[in-house]
């Protein structure tokens, strides 16, 4: 097998090559635009550079309809312009994978420093209710693996799946095994091979939209809330730390959480790869713990996600502007009081 | 005698009735349209159609064809990742003014700049039909519209100049010119790229009587009085219906 060093952006495009990608459009955007200028000339895939990123969605959500497994890459600008359409796709039911390099927000913000400020977005970001895989690896070689679970997971659940990056990962570089992941082929019969309605309007059975019944959008929403929801378990991934020795369990997650491995003699770790929908087992983690703490590079956007599953008062140890400073971190978390490792076995 | 309900089998008839209203341009198109599809003997297997949101982009879930009924302007992206996807298909988009030249406009530059092998038939009712009768990029200047009240101040866009700028195929017709039109569709089907069609129709309901038309056959009347067919033309004055010249393709 061969071994390489590849940055984050090429190893999610060696990895969707291998799954079985047919089909990219884009839109170049600081720190994604490697994706797109690393799939350019690749005989396997056809490339689109599109006028913007609403071009780029709608582009790969009609190649999915008609057949091929397709990708889009963007930041949190682009992501934002995606978002009508991100909820086009799951009403359709289109599998198809978005990554979304963050970099610093609102705004054109920090274009070159990371950030993890679109996680929100990545759940609630379109209009309407809907329940999206999301993945946020934290490693060149994490992110090559889980492009594939991405891929995987859209085509189980028949739909849009997003794949969270940020500008440390994916512009690091890091060696990379080119293992060969089982990947999942599409199951439905391309455009051309019915009588079929895809339309975004409340709708049953592909056959014509249903707009004023009730019972006909709940029992809509219901499926498509149960199906990602139940491909989503096969997706379990998380990264689990235990500490006998600690009070508290100190949840992180992509780039930060890199950071937090230094600290992992004081505090319990938690990383959820697959950020959404939450890891069920962090509830049952968090109970065997006096305190939670969570660090991310935002105001707190996935500190209340958790704080709904957990069912306790979460901790926040926020770090936004791209800056990852231990010493800051370290300063930070024993700010919290009375939190990190147990008394009594300070006293042992 | 030739059979005149051969369009039919383009047609999902179960999901009639339309949501149109009466003397509504848009079931001509879509009859228009099936029997283009009957003249070339389209594969129902290898054709496509695509819409956006508005009145006309409910036409799509009235073939009976595989068809996307997409976001409100985002048809043309859609078709072209289509037919990048699957060469071997004919994706045909029918939307409205609004869709394609509004909200979705900066797609059509891009698409006929790319010469994307696609069909897009538009449904130019100068007005946004389907949200109560706002003013639309093909409303004309003067034009009163419940946004304009005073008379639009704006030029309308002039999507012939656009698309011919990029040597695609573009034709205008009427919903009253029935022959004429299902013509124009189709020689914009046979066209090996992009070809656009612009069809003129009346949107009774939300424009027409507003600007003192008495129904539908009132607008179809004005049609046939106004336009006259001028086969061939470089560019079309205005007045004038017909298929352009089209330049080399690409
Ligand atoms: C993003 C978005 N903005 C606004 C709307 C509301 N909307 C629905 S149809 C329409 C106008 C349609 O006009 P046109 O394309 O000319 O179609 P017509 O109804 O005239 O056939 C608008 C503004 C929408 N559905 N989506
Ligand atoms: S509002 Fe106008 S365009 Fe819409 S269905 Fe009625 S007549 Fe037709
Ligand atoms: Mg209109």
């Amino acid at each position: 097998m061969s071994k390489l060093l590849l940055q984050g952006n090429q190893a999610i495009v060696y990895a969707a090559e291998r799954a079985g990608l047919g089909f990219f459009a884009g839109y170049p955007i600081t720190p994604a635009s490697e994706i797109l200028l690393e799939f350019v000339g690749r005989k396997r895939v056809k490339v689109l550079q599109m006028e913007d990123e609403i071009a780029s969605i709608n582009a790969i959500i009609g190649a999915s309809l008609a057949g091929r497994k397709t990708m889009t890459a963007t930041s949190g600008p682009g992501f934002s312009l995606m978002q009508e359409s991100i909820g086009l796709a799951h009403m359709m039911e289109v599998p198809l994978v978005i990554v979304n390099v963050q970099r610093v927000g609102p705004s054109t913000g920090m274009p070159t420093f990371p950030a993890q400020g679109d996680i929100m977005q990545s759940r609630f970001g379109s209009h309407g209710d809907y329940c999206p895989i999301v993945f946020y690896p934290n490693s060149v070689e994490e992110l090559y693996q889980h492009t594939f679970s991405a891929f995987n997971a859209a085509e189980e659940s028949l739909s849009p799946v997003i794949l969270l990056s940020d500008g440390f990962i994916s512009h690091i570089y890091e060696t990379v095994e080119l293992k060969t992941y089982p990947t999942v082929d599409r199951t439905r019969p391309p455009l051309g091979m019915g009588r079929r309605h895809f339309t975004g309007l409340t709708h049953k059975d592909n056959t014509k939209p249903v707009t004023s019944d009730p019972e006909v959008h709940r029992a809509l929403l219901r499926h498509l809330k149960k199906k990602c929801e139940d491909v989503s378990e096969k997706y379990n991934f998380y990264e689990y730390i235990g500490n006998d020795t600690a009070d508290t369990l100190l949840i992180s997650y992509g780039a930060l959480s890199r950071a937090a491995y230094k600290f992992r003699d004081k505090y319990a770790l938690f990383r959820p790869i697959r950020i959404f929908p939450i890891i069920k087992d962090l509830k049952e983690i968090a109970e065997q713990y006096e305190s939670v703490i969570i660090m991310e590079m935002n105001l707190g956007q996935y500190r209340n996600q958790v704080e709904s599953v957990v069912h306790k008062h979460v901790e926040l140890v926020s770090l936004t502007g791209g800056k990852i400073d231990l010493k800051e971190i370290w300063d930070k978390l024993t700010a919290i009081k009375g939190r990190g490792r147990k008394r009594v076995s300070v006293a042992d | 005698m030739e059979d005149t309900t051969r369009f039919k089998r383009f047609l999902k008839e179960k999901n009639l009735p339309t949501p149109w209203c009466p003397g509504c341009g848009n079931g001509i198109i879509l009859k228009s349209t099936c029997d283009a599809f009957d003249e070339l003997n389209l594969d129902t297997d290898k054709t496509v159609v695509v819409s956006g949101i508005g009145c006309s982009g409910r036409s799509a879930g009235f073939f009976n064809l595989d068809s996307v009924h997409t976001a409100h302007g985002r048809a043309i992206p859609m078709a072209e990742g289509i037919k990048i996807a699957n060469e071997n298909l004919h994706v045909v988009v029918l939307s409205g003014d609004g869709d394609l030249l509004g909200i979705g406009g900066n797609h059509l530059l891009h698409a006929s700049r790319r010469n994307t092998p696609i069909t897009i038939i538009c449904f130019s009712n100068e007005i946004y039909g389907m949200t109560g009768g706002q003013v639309s990029p093909t409303s004309k200047q003067g034009a009163k519209t419940i946004t304009t009240p005073d008379g639009c101040k704006d030029t309308p866009i002039n999507v012939q100049a656009l698309i011919k700028a990029h040597n695609c195929f573009y034709a205008r017709t009427t919903t009253f010119h029935l022959k004429h039109l299902k013509k124009c569709i189709v020689e914009a089907l046979r066209h090996p790229g992009l070809a656009f069609v612009d069809v003129i129709c009346q949107c009774i309901v939300n424009n027409g009587r507003r600007i003192g038309f008495k129904d539908g056959y009132d607008m179809l009347m004005h049609y046939k009085n106004t336009y006259k067919i001028n086969e061939n033309a470089d560019l079309l004055k205005e007045g004038e219906i017909g298929i352009t010249k089209v330049g080399v393709v690409k």
